[in-house]
């Protein structure tokens, strides 16, 4: 009994980290631009295969792949999504969503093509590969090491939003907007900062997970709609909520998985954010602002 | 019962105490009867290429599917990112109950609008709660939350491989009779869903349902029962398209939830609902032929084709019109007509 | 008709009405004034079932109506036109107004011609018969607002909320729609309560006066006397004119 519940606990603290750098570059976007960006499954297949390409057809080794992998990152989301799609259709909104998911499809579906199944992509990330024994349960250390990374971003995150200037101008754009341009706030700017901030907490994710989440064209989706029920649930683009709602739905998973069958882990979380959404519109931290 | 009189230019029904009007003007038939009547005499030159006759078949069933979600989107006010998942209910009860208890597909047709009522209402209060922005978003999980059901209980529904082997609406001993009936059922099921949408948008209930799309407070103020109307709009819909998912069952005798419940399938109609204009419910069946001959062009590529039907899709969005779409391209606007505007982020 | 028995509203911290009372005989055109965040739209968005009040009862005609949906209060007779209009944008002129007619009362007998027709009526009698046909976003100030009356009247009100119907007109369109407002009281006899801030209206139009201030009743009584009452002056203007 006392193992199962050490076995939640762990496995809560974990998913929930992991969750949480799932969910941080969603929530940026869409608390500080407001799209909900139905494509942010993209970055999750970039970060795996563009490394992948670099390493096996460029040869390149694994730290100048991700090096240039992050560049890539950085370009496409500015130039496809947010040249291409959010400035042309701010106006409508049903066709912006559309086309998001339309580039995750057709990213998804390259991926697929070029590397399918049997090509064997990996990430060869892993950086202790052992496991740990608390109690009677075994960790995977690789799995600790991204929980840490996970909390390590997001206290960065945090910390850099609440004490550096270019933070708080971000806050006030998410709180405020005509206010921040009267305040002289370089709006544009700040969003650019704001995609490319959004892109590298996925793409670390990715890396680390890599090892032992395994690698799949289509993981974006899943990957996303996690992100989309933690956003949901904590309310959109709230970091704050973020956090709370990602530990929420690790412990979720967690008991779920232990305590009755883990096939039902999806559906568990889906039907608690169902009647969240019931009680507290908006979700935990109703608000739609940055902090 | 309900008694109907025909007067100099238009149709009076009368039921009970309640009294409809229908105008008939001969102007505004000219078109839809040339169009309709293309559609019906198509077979006759494809008939031997049954499979371009599937193809059409396809077609029809995809406007089907359209057609109900943009007067749902209509109706409630809202984007529905998920369409298909009463296709999903719908296909599965009537397969199951077809495969395991025999039932014929009379019965199934009775089940799968059951099923498909009490899910609908189960769900309609997401409509009247969740705001704009989060009614999208749950509906867009939900289909993909199905599908994750359809594998976990595999031996049930085999999620991956299909159900296959449900019995026909129809046979005849030469095949290729087939394909025509089963393209002349799909043509009078779309154009069934077409007239039923056309009379409820210009009914009473369509003007009041237009003035809860533009502002939801300002109706309410005005004695429209919003909260009936969104339960109304967000149910009908729901069963229509459940329908079609019986269709399919009877009608391809295969089913498999990893074919219609993705979001790849899902993007197919809505792009059919977004290019066909802002008449949405008519230029749903130009931008349902499109897409189908579209998908059906690139099969031929091979395994490209995933990657090259997204590509064409987003191209198809961009260059088209946006306001006017397909529609629009052909039909000159009248003044009277309303045009929505479709919001995603409202209260 | 109307009795509004001390009812508040809190947002939040705000108090936005607090322990206010009057009422609304039939047959009366009663103004509410008050200095500008006072409560007055607050007050009229609690009797129409906008907001629910945190204390007290709205009682109209007899019937509770505390917290009552806004449908249902518009079909027991409330109407009201807003501040800033709100016109169905991509709807026309005749489909804005046929919406009320539609849903204004229960009508189960109504078809859409029928309907049309009444919206005509509505519309000529405002004087937007012309523009029927124009959608409601290309529509200037005074014809939005004179729709939003025609609005308000094709739901067949006993009481008509009017939020600063004068707000934003030229002295002639002010004229022309005081002028509308007395004939639809002379053809369709309904109380008015009015929410105004010019106050040559007021002192004209209205029988009686209520005046708010940061959410209470600090007066009420018959124009000339309430306006010439320092305290309210003071409210208005501040202690400095209230002096004289």
């Amino acid at each position: 009994m006392s193992n199962i519940l050490l076995q939640i606990i762990i496995y809560t603290v974990i998913w929930g980290s992991i969750y949480l750098l799932i969910s941080l570059g969603f929530s940026l976007i869409c608390g500080v631009l407001r799209i909900f960006h139905l494509g942010y499954g993209v970055v999750f297949v970039l970060a795996a295969y563009v490394t992948w390409f670099f390493m096996e057809n460029m040869h390149l080794g694994l730290i100048p792949s991700i090096g240039l992998m992050i560049l890539v990152q950085c370009a496409f989301a500015l130039l496809v999504f947010y040249k291409g799609v959010f400035q042309r259709y701010l106006e409508e909104e049903e066709v912006l969503l559309t086309i998001s998911i339309l580039v995750f499809l057709a990213v998804a579906h390259l991926a697929n093509y070029l590397y399918p199944v049997t090509a064997g992509v990996s990430i060869p990330s892993t950086i202790i590969d052992n496991v740990l024994s608390i109690g009677g349960v075994t960790i995977d250390y690789q799995m600790i090491i991204a929980a840490g990374v996970g909390i390590l971003v997001t206290a960065i995150y945090v910390l850099w939003f609440m004490k550096t200037r270019i933070g708080l101008i971000i806050r006030a754009i998410s709180q405020n907007l005509p206010a921040a341009l009267l305040m002289g706030a370089n709006v544009n700017r700040m969003y650019y900062l704001a995609m490319i901030l959004s892109v590298i907490p996925p793409t670390i994710c990715m890396i680390v997970i890599a090892p032992f989440w395994g690698v799949d064209p289509f993981m974006g989706m899943s990957l996303l709609m996690t992100a989309m029920l933690i956003s949901i649930l904590g309310g959109l683009g709230n970091l704050k909520g973020s956090i709370v709602a990602s530990y929420l739905i690790g412990f979720i998973h967690a008991s779920v998985s232990f305590i009755f069958v883990s096939r039902f882990m999806g559906l568990a979380a889906l039907i608690v954010t169902l009647v969240v959404m019931i009680y507290r519109r908006g979700g935990i931290f109703a608000g739609e602002t940055l902090w | 019962m309900v008694n109907l009189e025909l007067r100099r230019d238009r149709i009076v029904a009368r039921w009970r105490d309640k009294k409809t009007e229908w105008v008939i003007e001969p102007r505004y038939w000219r078109n839809p009867t040339i169009g309709i009547s293309l559609l019906v005499i198509l077979p006759i030159f494809v008939y031997s290429y049954p499979h371009i006759l599937t193809m059409f078949t396809t077609a029809n069933l995809y406007a089907a599917i359209a057609i109900p979600l943009a007067l749902q989107m209509l109706g409630t006010g809202r984007v529905n990112f998920g369409p298909q998942l009463y296709l999903g209910i719908g296909g599965y009860t009537a397969a199951l109950l077809n495969l395991h208890f025999g039932w014929s597909p009379a019965m199934t047709l009775a089940a799968t609008i059951a099923v498909c009522a009490v899910i609908a209402l189960l769900l309609s209060p997401t409509t009247l709660i969740a705001k704009g922005l989060y009614f999208s978003l749950i509906t867009l999980i939900l289909p993909l939350t199905f599908l994750d059901v359809t594998y976990i209980w595999g031996d049930i529904f085999r999620g991956e491989v299909g159900l296959v082997g449900m019995s026909p609406l129809l046979t005849f001993d030469k095949v290729s009779w087939n394909y025509i009936a089963y393209y002349y059922l799909s043509l009078f099921l779309m154009l069934m869903y077409l007239l039923f949408c056309d009379r409820t948008v210009r009914s009473r209930i369509g003007i009041s349902m237009a003035a809860v799309n533009e502002n939801e407070n300002v109706a309410r103020m005005m004695g429209v029962r919003v909260d009936i109307y969104k339960v109304f709009f967000y149910v009908a819909p729901s069963i229509l398209t459940g329908i079609v998912g019986w269709f399919i069952v009877h009608t391809f005798r295969t089913f498999a939830g990893v074919t219609y419940l993705p979001l790849d399938f899902m993007t197919k109609i809505l792009i059919i609902v977004i290019v066909g204009g802002r008449a949405f419910l008519y230029g749903a069946i130009p931008g349902a032929y499109l897409i189908s001959i579209l998908e059906d062009s690139l099969r031929g590529l091979g395994p490209v084709n995933y990657f090259v039907f997204p590509l064409i899709l987003i191209a198809l969005i961009v260059f088209l019109p946006r306001g006017e779409g397909l529609w629009g391209l052909y039909k000159k606007r009248r003044p009277r007509d309303y045009f929505p505007k479709l919001h995603v982020r409202r209260e | 008709m109307l009795e509004i028995t001390t009812v508040s509203k809190n947002f939040g911290g705000l108090a936005a009405v607090s322990d206010v009372s009057f009422s609304v005989h039939e047959g009366e055109v009663v103004g509410l004034i008050g200095p500008n965040g006072a409560g007055k739209t607050t007050m009229l968005n609690l009797i129409c079932g906008i907001y629910t009040p945190d204390q007290g009862t709205i009682r109209f005609d007899g019937t509770d109506i505390t917290g009552m949906p806004s449908h249902k209060i518009c079909r027991l007779g409330i109407s009201r036109t807003y501040q800033i209009p709100q016109p169905f944008e991509s709807m026309t002129a005749l489909a804005g107004v046929m919406v009320g007619v539609l849903n204004g009362k229960h009508r189960p007998n109504m078809s859409v011609p029928d309907a049309a027709l009444e919206a005509s009526y509505y519309l000529e009698f405002v004087g937007l018969f012309s523009k029927r046909d124009t959608l409601a976003r290309d529509l200037n100030l005074y014809e939005l607002r004179m729709l939003e009356l025609a609005r308000a009247l094709a739901t067949t009100p006993k009481l008509l909320l009017l939020d600063e119907v004068m707000a934003g007109l030229n002295p002639t369109e002010a004229s022309h729609a005081l002028d509308m407002i007395w004939s639809a009281q002379e053809q369709f006899s309904f109380t008015i309560l009015w929410i105004e801030h010019v106050m040559k209206i007021i002192m004209n139009a209205t029988q009686r006066v209520v005046v708010l201030q940061y959410g209470k009743k600090i007066a009420e009584g018959p124009p000339r006397e309430v306006t010439s009452d320092p305290k309210i002056i003071e409210a208005y203007l501040g202690a400095k004119y209230a002096q004289h």
